[in-house]
Order: C-alpha cells, then sequence, then structure tokens
C-alpha cells in the first residue's frame, strides 16, 4: 500500500463534547477503558499498511500529543514518512479562530498536502468509532476506478450527517446534506479515499473562493464536474462522536460482546500507547457485572455497567453503576455513583451520591474533588 | 564506551523442575503474575537501577525468549550507547564452538562482549526470581566496602537454610566461608544469586578456572570458593525485601497467590514499575454472571464464571458457570462452561473443556500437588486430571 497515504483531522471539538473537550480534542477522547478516539483511526491505517500518516491539529492538542508520541504503538516512527503531526501553518490570510471546515484545515496545511509523494489519499475524522477496513476500502478504490470513494455506514448513525444516494452504475447520483434519521441512501463516516490532484484543486478552488466546508462547498464542485464517486459500505459498529450522549452511548455500547467485536476484531487489533503493566486486582467483597475493566485498577466496591480504565480504586462498599470512570479516579467507601462520567483523576469521598440522568449523563470534569 | 556497571542475566537454564511448563520455552519466559514473564523481573529491576546495559545469556529454547525481549524496549532498555543484548553459545573462528557449560563458562564465554563495555563491574543474575532490588544501592555499598564480590543474601530460617548457599560472616562483616547446602549450617544468610564482582578480578578467576579441569564452572561452586580461599574481600549485601524462586511447580504456584497480597510484593507502586511487552487487549470484561473474590484480573480477559484467589493472565477465558479456584490461568488460557480449575497452573492457550476437573483441594497427604496443565493443551469435556498431575503439550485427556 506504498501508494496510500493518510490525514486525520484532530482539531475538532465540538461545543456538544462540553466539559469533556475543554482539556482536549475530540480525537484524544478516553475511549472503552484504555484507548483515545484516534486510536482507531490510526490502527485501521496501521492495519491496512498505510505507515505514512499526517494528523492535523489546531488547539488544545497537548493531550494529543502526549497520547501519541512519535508514532511508535502503531508503526508510524519511521525512518523515512512515517507519522507527522500538523499543526496549523501557513494560514489562510481569511483565518480566523476555530477551523470552519475540513477544506479551511487542509489549506492550512497544504504545504504538507503538496509534499506528499503518494498519488492517493486516505482521510479519516479523529473522532471517528469505528474500525474500518482500509485494505478492502482501497481494493475497491483502485478496482472501480473511481475519483473518490466514500466510506459509508451500513445502519444510520446517531446526529447529523450527510448521505449519498448510489445510481445505477454504482456511482454517487446525488448528496444529501444534514440529514438526521432514515433516509434515502447512505450514511457517510466521511471517511474518504481521494487522489492528490483532484484534492489539491479542490482545495486551491474553495481557498479562492473563501469556502471552507468539503461536504457542503468542495463535493458540489466535483459532482458538477461529472466527479465520479464509488462507495464503500463497512459492515459493523460505527459512529461520529460529536455530543456528550454520542460519547456516553459509544463507550456503553462496547458492553455488548458483539459491538466490543465488530471494534475489536481480532485479525485488525486496535493499538494505542501502553501506559502500566500490573493486572487489576478484586477484594473479598467486589461485585462487577457487565463491566469493561482495564489494568491497574483495585477494586473492592461494586461496578455494573461501567467502563473503568486504569488506576481506579474503588473502595468497599462503593456502589457504581452506568458510568465512565477515566484514568486515575479515586471512589471512596459507601460512595454512589449512577450515571457520571468522571474524568480523569477525580476523587469521590466517601459516602458521596451522585447521580446524573440516564438521557443526560453528569460530566464531572477532570481533577474533581467531591 | 566505559561503564560502571553492567549487567549478565543467565536465562539459559532449562528450568526442568517445571516440566510441561518449560517442555518448548525457556524458563524466563515462562508467564507469571497476570502480565509478566519471569525475566521481566530481573529486566526492570536493571532499568530502575540505572544499568542500561544487559547481556542475556540463552541457550535453551531460546526462540520464544529472544522475541520477547526483543530491541528492550518495554523496559526502557532500548539506548543508544548500551541496550539489551542476546548472547547465545557461538562459534569462533577454527574452534568447534561449543554450549556454555557452568554459569562461569557462560560468561567466560562472553568475555568480549563484557569488555566491548569496560566495564568497572559486573553484576551476574539469574532469570528465575521474582523479586524487586535497587540494584544501585548494592553497587554503593560493593565500592564503599572495597570489594572484590558482592553477595546478595537473605535472611532464611535455619529450617530452610539447608536448602540454600550459606554464607558465613566474619567479625568484620565481610563472609569468611561459603557452604553449600550445609546439613548444620552455621549462618543464616542465603546466597540469592546475584552478584556484583569488580570486573577485573572476575576476569582473572574466570580465566583461570577455565584451566581447572575439574571444575564445573558454576560461580556458587568454583569462583566464590576460590575468591575466598585466595583471600579476597567478600561482600554480603543483605536484602531484606520480598524474593522468590521460581523453580518448581510448587513455588511458581505460590509465588503468584502471593501476588494476590500487595503487602509481600506492591506491584502498583510508581516508583517501581515492573515492565513487561504484552499485546494491546481491550480492558477485561466481566459478565451479568460473573463472580470474582480476591483475584487478579489482566487485561483482555473474559470472565462469566466464578473465580477465586486466582491469577488470570492476558486474555485467560472463564465461561459462564466455570469455577477457578486457588490457580493460575496463563495467557489465552480458556476454561469452557461448567469445568472446574482447583489449585492448578493451567498453561498458555489450553482449554479446558465443558464439564472437565483440574485438580483438587489439598487432603494433607504427601501425594497431593498442584495439578499442572502445559501450553496448548486440551482437556476434553468431562476429563478428570487429579491433584499433582502433569500433563505436557501433545498429550490427549
Amino acid at each position: 500500500m506504498r501508494d496510500f497515504h493518510g490525514l486525520i483531522f484532530a482539531y475538532n471539538a465540538n461545543p456538544e463534547l462540553r466539559e469533556l473537550v475543554s482539556v482536549r480534542t475530540a480525537a484524544s477522547l478516553p475511549f472503552c477503558g484504555r484507548y483515545r478516539l484516534i486510536d482507531l483511526a490510526l490502527s485501521s491505517m496501521r492495519n491496512a499498511g498505510i505507515l505514512d500518516v499526517g494528523v492535523i491539529m489546531q488547539r488544545d492538542y497537548q493531550s494529543l500529543l502526549d497520547h501519541i508520541g512519535s508514532g511508535k504503538a502503531w508503526d508510524m516512527s519511521r525512518r523515512s514518512g512515517g507519522l507527522r503531526m500538523l499543526p496549523p501553518f501557513g494560514l489562510p490570510e481569511y483565518h480566523t479562530g476555530n477551523y470552519y471546515g475540513t477544506i479551511e484545515a487542509l489549506n492550512s496545511v497544504a504545504a504538507y498536502v503538496r509534499d506528499i509523494p503518494q498519488n492517493h489519499i486516505v482521510l479519516l475524522l479523529g473522532n471517528m468509532c469505528a474500525n474500518v477496513d482500509l485494505t478492502a476500502v482501497m481494493r475497491q478504490h483502485i478496482r472501480s476506478g473511481a475519483d473518490i470513494t466514500a466510506v459509508c455506514a451500513d445502519h444510520t448513525p446517531a446526529g447529523e450527517h450527510h448521505r449519498f444516494v448510489v445510481g445505477e452504475d454504482g456511482f454517487v447520483k446525488n448528496m444529501l446534506l444534514y440529514r438526521k434519521g432514515d433516509g434515502e441512501g447512505l450514511p457517510t463516516l466521511e471517511g474518504y479515499i481521494i487522489h492528490k490532484d483532484i484534492l489539491l484543486d479542490l482545495m486551491d478552488r474553495c481557498k479562492a473562493q473563501r469556502l471552507n466546508n468539503f461536504h457542503r462547498d468542495a463535493l458540489p464542485m466535483f459532482f458538477a464536474e461529472g466527479g465520479k464517486m464509488d462507495v464503500y459500505v463497512h459492515h459493523g459498529y460505527a459512529q461520529i462522536i460529536c455530543t456528550v450522549e454520542d460519547y456516553y452511548r459509544a463507550n456503553m455500547d462496547m458492553l455488548c460482546s458483539d459491538k466490543r467485536r465488530q471494534i475489536f476484531p481480532a485479525d485488525r487489533p486496535v493499538r494505542t500507547k501502553v501506559h502500566e503493566e500490573v493486572s487489576s486486582y478484586y477484594g473479598e467483597n467486589a461485585v462487577s457485572h457487565r463491566s469493561l475493566v482495564a489494568d491497574d485498577c483495585i477494586i473492592r466496591g461494586e461496578l455494573e455497567n461501567c467502563i473503568v480504565f486504569p488506576g481506579a480504586r474503588i473502595e468497599a462498599g462503593a456502589k457504581i453503576k452506568n458510568s465512565i470512570l477515566m484514568r486515575g479516579c479515586q471512589v471512596g467507601e459507601n460512595a454512589q455513583l449512577e450515571n457520571i462520567i468522571a474524568d480523569k483523576h477525580c476523587s469521590f469521598s466517601a459516602g458521596s451520591r451522585l447521580t446524573g440522568s440516564e438521557k443526560l449523563p453528569m460530566v464531572v470534569p477532570k481533577n474533581s474533588q467531591i | 564506551m566505559k561503564k560502571k556497571c553492567i549487567a549478565m542475566l543467565l536465562a539459559g537454564g532449562q528450568g526442568s523442575r517445571l516440566y510441561a511448563l518449560t517442555q518448548n520455552e525457556a524458563k524466563p519466559n515462562v508467564p507469571f503474575g497476570g502480565k509478566y514473564r519471569i525475566i521481566d523481573f530481573p529486566l526492570s529491576n536493571c532499568a530502575n537501577s540505572g544499568i542500561d546495559t544487559v547481556g542475556v545469556l540463552t541457550q535453551y529454547r531460546p526462540r520464544q525468549l529472544n522475541s520477547y525481549i526483543g530491541n528492550g524496549q518495554p523496559w526502557d532498555l532500548d539506548s543508544a550507547d548500551g541496550g539489551v543484548f542476546i548472547l547465545p553459545p557461538y562459534q569462533s573462528a577454527g574452534e568447534k564452538g561449543s554450549w556454555f557449560s557452568g554459569t562461569a563458562n557462560a560468561i567466560y564465554q562472553n568475555i568480549g562482549f563484557i569488555e566491548n563495555y569496560d566495564p568497572e563491574n559486573v553484576l551476574i543474575l539469574s532469570g528465575d526470581h521474582i523479586y524487586k532490588m535497587d540494584y544501585a544501592k548494592m553497587l554503593r555499598e560493593h565500592i564503599e566496602k572495597d570489594a572484590a564480590c558482592t553477595i546478595a543474601v537473605l535472611q532464611v530460617s535455619m529450617e530452610e537454610a539447608t536448602r540454600f548457599g550459606i554464607m558465613n560472616v566474619g567479625e568484620d562483616g565481610y563472609v569468611c566461608e561459603f557452604e553449600e547446602k550445609p546439613k548444620q549450617p552455621k549462618s543464616d544468610l542465603a546466597s540469592m544469586g546475584i552478584y556484583i564482582f569488580n570486573w577485573e578480578k572476575l576476569r582473572a578467576y574466570l580465566t583461570a578456572d577455565e584451566q581447572d579441569p575439574n571444575s564445573s564452572k558454576d560461580f556458587g561452586k568454583n569462583i566464590i570458593p576460590n575468591m575466598l580461599a585466595a583471600g579476597e574481600k567478600l561482600w554480603p549485601y543483605r536484602f531484606d525485601g520480598y524474593w522468590r524462586d521460581v523453580g518448581t511447580i510448587t513455588s511458581l504456584w505460590d509465588a503468584n497467590m502471593d501476588m494476590l497480597s500487595p503487602t509481600l510484593i506492591n506491584l502498583y507502586d510508581p516508583e517501581w514499575p515492573i515492565g513487561a511487552r504484552s499485546p494491546v487487549c481491550p480492558p477485561h470484561f466481566t459478565g451479568e454472571n460473573a463472580e470474582i473474590i480476591h483475584s487478579i484480573v489482566t487485561e483482555g480477559c473474559e470472565v462469566d464464571g466464578h473465580v477465586e484467589n486466582s491469577v488470570l493472565s492476558t486474555a485467560a477465558v472463564v465461561k459462564t458457570g466455570a469455577k477457578v479456584i486457588y490457580s493460575v490461568l496463563m495467557p489465552g488460557a480458556v476454561v469452557e462452561e461448567g469445568a472446574v480449575v482447583e489449585y492448578a497452573i493451567i498453561g498458555e492457550d489450553t482449554v479446558i473443556h465443558s464439564g472437565a476437573h483440574v485438580g483438587m483441594p489439598p487432603d494433607g497427604t504427601d501425594a497431593w500437588g498442584v495439578a499442572t496443565c502445559g501450553p496448548n493443551v486440551e482437556i476434553r469435556s468431562g476429563a478428570q486430571v487429579p491433584a499433582g498431575a502433569m500433563i505436557y503439550t501433545g498429550e490427549e485427556v
């Protein structure tokens, strides 16, 4: 797969992710007990042999830099090529504040894109929660001879999305922007394989017209000129994480064995930065039902429907239900937590009680002491 | 590049008293304590003690051990001017080449490697002990006492002393006598098989020992007694932490059970991390029916049965209705529905099919022992594996 280059969009921090993105971008949201969301995009590329990858960032990227490091965990620390973290450089003169869209983000690293030695570029979102078999996507892209191949889901994800309607010739005939719920066509996971020259051309034309958005601005130009887009249907779990509810649901979905196996198939492992190397310990009166518990935890209390990241210390008598505890959380004796997303290093004193609603879990910000 | 101290880790022994567990791999590579392999302990101790150059002497079935150690990255031993090096026996020009014939001979054959680093001191370690130890402290004492050799010693009971190499200490605090497994021990200081030698002195004694046709080329039997006889200064470095030899099935099982008690050895100490090379697996999953009591569970495990006083290594599976009691499941071991495993060690990727029963609780008789299944064994549905049994890879049960 020497002729494919990866680009991952990791600049997003949708405001609907609230406190969760006050210290990070969506791509570096902790996921499923030990991962970050971007591990899925990086691992999808790694497992397809794409080792030359640029990660487009904009702000609040310290946690992302810390997590990705040299890219070694994904075999992307290479003597030639490999992983590049791309903060903005050569910003367009009209740029103000956050990137308005992926085209603007691409234009802010246009010099990098221009120097990509490969012909095909694989675009993925850093906040995509799916393990995509990119080998199959690349194969289909070459076979169909399309200019662009879009990765679509086989089911409608939650929230706003764009859909592609495929015509009789097998190529996309119509694009439906900003849809919600089921409808005609296939919902895109906003993963694309695109020829470098076509992408650069769209970037240049958008820049000239001060347009920023890939779907709203660039793709209509592409279709208007008769561009051929093929659609690859990804079978398996897929969700783009844009809101607290998306985040909570995607984590909780991992408690379902079938969905978990779709994200963590044996033949396409998800890689991540390795921290500690010690198993978790369960005490005499510990209870753990329908939960995912990472290493380096000491559990003396009760867990039910929980995702527990490393370093948790759950004291005796504590009861935790339907909750996510990120790295290093401490829960004191007889504390009760329900429908909580506790960010890193929160501590809950003995006997404390905290309950969020099932629909809208309570987010407890990093380092909180309750 | 001159180094103050480099380490040489003896990892070539067959570990024959682990039987099925070392049928196809070297003892240092045997899984231990959930996340680890035995060799992780000395390697991590080296890294944590600031020793950045480690030669690992391999001989018996080194394939998995070689790939496990790799470039040393999991222990932060992948440095530019040091690192971890696998040192197998080799053939020199015009010579026949030979296996390492003893612990001392193994070091003798690698004098060239050691000289590369021109070290002042050489730390000799073995790959079959579980402990956390700051070798830097031992090295400081070695230098302070101007010793030719410093031997780490552990205080044991007088009954146990008959099983160890025992150091008798003179009034000045230096070792005055060394007795291998004495019937009537005069002291309770047991050698832990960890030595720091002044390299120039060690080289001289190794070279001389090679010329002795009657020598068994062993540190404990030859080099140490020879140094003592010649009046060299040997200093006992007293260690009072947790230390276990895991050379037998019983001691391996015991030491695994010790991992359940952080008061014995704290593996959760961020100041002294024990590194390991492990595949990245999702967190372990506990199902609707899981019951886990006083046990350790590792990433990748799936538990929907009853687990009590046990150690579950990476990706072990305990299915609904299965029971695992006072046992060690090595990586990838599977206990199917309704199977019972008690007082047993189950090797890597071994499957205990539904309804089978492996091991028995102690019955007070001498015949009782921990039941052991080697790696990649299949225990068929409904089979009974008695206490103390040893099931080898390839055997049908």
